[in-house]
């Protein structure tokens, strides 16, 4: 007796939860260690972050030492989303290598800068994976452009609120703020130039986010899924 | 008697660094990782300091700055990188360097001081200095790139450049024939403002110029074993190695996919900004594809080759030892840092004094 109580206690908790993104948590992974093909992944990731914040700061113009359009910084987003705290720690180490060092901003600047672009991508991963997608909204943001996933029709105009109201404004200005102000107040930014870096900084961010976004989601998001490469929780 | 493996890397004339291949057997290649980071963070302390400081207090030391800048290109010259630097890095510096150079001119106003005469156009069109500066401007870009429209637009920009200060156009040392032409249009500037800019310039030039020097000159299999000397785990170094072996395969494979685009007409049609964007876009998906693939098979090999199931690693080769080259120019740095930060010295004052 005690038994089946016991299993209907389990199916009750596996089925508590009804999207198809539920595995994806804040629970540090999947309980087993990092394989081999996940470390050389992350790795490799890093690697493809920074030299894409290379390209960003590099091929693009920029106003006032701030590129106008930053099209790694939805990568960061992505990268996050899919592989957690390695995705975190690609954007920080594609902005202080990518598009600090390697564009000759020195370690310095490099290495404070950059954690403008820790904040959005660690803020955007507790939100989604934490609270919204217990709301019906997926973590992965296939519900930026899938009309539905796993067959759960997805709230696409809800998706794109909390989307452009998260990380185009909040996480964006926050990020955009630090990383404004930590180079200005070394003397990197022109005394008077504040605003119009910070300025270039938000904008070159949301216009990239906007437009690559929704095409990596679109493009990748079900092939890293379908190959098992997607982060459970914050680690595997 | 010499192993087979330090005979093998004795009669390699060059390696492989992050973004070039360096001479072997300079003195730059034989410096140890930690001396080439410590340099490259004091020379960034040093420069953020010595360009950040407040016109009240004299203003950025000019003195150090080029000081630091003529230690950078010293090492770079022994290093033996300086032609690849001059061929690549020196050129793209360039139209960085003077739009911060205006960057700082214009946006600085709150500089305290005296104000100075500026001109938009000074109302006659000099001849003197400001022309040898457009010739050679032009003449170098156009030596370099061939192409006329850069040319043009480089050399007006270092005229102009000339041409701004009221104090080149309005003296008859440097401005010899005035030819009028049109109204004068005049804008003030703190009087600073020329100065500060200039030495932020320089100073960008050393964080440029020393970034490149440790990237020019810096393997990654000695950022794996140095890292291996601070204690930090097998797998933790050769996920840092790892990380910077793969820059230059992802960096080709992006230019693999940016042809293949071009070969299949991207750049055939004259394309809004819009589209350039979303084909920016459409270039990482099969770049990040290439990725995962890579990653794959590289975990497979590794796996292979037994790495879960290893427990001794065998070790870098290249795993140096900090010699007393290194501790001396550590401890020259430090004084350095010690006279100008900690002490609050300046070498422009002391020169000027």
């Amino acid at each position: 007796m005690n038994g089946e109580e016991k299993t209907e206690e389990k199916t009750v908790s596996h089925t508590k939860n009804k999207y198809p993104w539920s595995n994806y948590t804040l629970k540090l992974g999947r309980g087993e260690p990092v394989s081999t093909t996940q470390y050389v992944l992350y790795a490799v990731q890093i690697a493809a972050v920074i030299i894409l914040s290379w390209l960003s700061a590099t091929v693009v113009p920029a106003i006032g030492g701030i590129s106008f359009f930053y099209f790694v910084y939805p990568f960061f987003l992505v990268f996050t989303m899919w592989w957690g705290i390695w995705g975190i720690l690609g954007a920080y180490a594609g902005s202080v290598i990518g598009a600090g060092l390697l564009v000759g901003w020195g370690p310095v600047v490099s290495v404070a800068y950059s954690v403008g672009d820790i904040v959005p991508t660690l803020f955007a991963f507790v939100l989604y994976r934490g609270l919204l997608a217990n709301r019906g909204y997926d973590s992965l943001w296939r519900d930026l452009t899938d009309k539905e996933v796993a067959g759960v029709k997805t709230r696409r105009v809800g998706a794109w609120v909390w989307f452009l109201l998260i990380n185009g404004v909040v996480l964006n200005l926050l990020s955009g703020l630090i990383g404004t102000y930590v180079p200005w107040a070394m003397g990197v930014i022109a005394a008077n130039a504040f605003w119009v870096s910070f300025a270039g900084w938000t904008i070159g961010d949301l216009v990239a986010m906007v437009i690559i976004t929704p095409v990596l989601v679109k493009g990748l998001t079900s092939l890293v899924e379908r190959q098992g490469l997607v982060n459970r929780g914050w680690i595997t | 008697m010499t192993s087979p493996d330090e005979k093998a890397r004795a009669s390699k004339k060059y390696v492989r660094t992050f973004i070039f291949s360096m001479r072997t057997g300079t003195p730059v290649e034989k410096l140890h990782v930690i001396t080439k980071v410590s340099m490259i963070i004091i020379f960034s302390v040093l420069t953020l300091y010595m360009f950040d400081i407040p016109v009240s207090r004299g203003g950025p030391d000019i003195i150090g700055l080029f000081l630091l800048l003529f230690l950078a290109f010293i090492l770079l010259a022994i290093a033996r990188t300086t032609k690849y630097l001059v061929t690549t890095y020196l050129v793209l510096s360039i139209p960085f360097l003077l739009a911060q150079f205006f960057w700082w001119l214009f946006f600085n106003w709150s500089l305290p001081g005296a104000r100075m005469t500026f001109y938009f156009w000074p109302g006659f069109l000099p001849i003197g200095i400001s022309t040898i500066v457009f010739v050679g401007a032009f003449s170098v870009v156009y030596f370099k790139t061939r192409t006329l429209w850069l040319s043009l637009v480089v050399g007006f920009l270092m005229w102009w450049f000339t041409v701004m200060p009221s104090m080149i156009s309005n003296s008859p040392l440097t401005t010899w024939i005035r030819v009028p032409l049109g109204k004068s249009y005049p804008f003030l500037l703190p009087q600073w403002s020329a100065y500060v800019a200039f030495a932020k310039v320089v100073g960008y030039g050393v964080l440029i110029y020393t970034s490149f020097l440790f990237l020019l000159t810096t393997r990654d299999i000695e950022i794996g074993g140095a890292l291996r000397q601070l204690r930090l785990s097998f797998r933790k170094s050769f996920f840092v190695m790892l990380m910077f072996r793969n820059l230059n395969t992802i960096l080709l494979d992006y230019e693999s996919i940016r042809m293949a685009q071009i070969a299949r007409a991207a750049n055939v049609i004259r394309k809004g900004i819009l589209s350039r964007m979303y084909d920016l876009a459409y270039t990482s998906i099969p770049l990040v594809a290439t990725m995962i693939r890579r990653s794959t098979e590289m975990g497979v090999a590794l796996y292979a080759r037994g790495f879960e199931a290893s427990k001794n690693m065998t070790d870098y080769k290249e795993i140096k030892r900090l010699n007393a080259i290194d501790f001396t120019i550590m401890a020259i740095l430090a004084v350095f840092l010690i006279y100008e930060v900690i002490l609050g010295h300046s070498l422009t004052a002391s020169f000027m004094r």
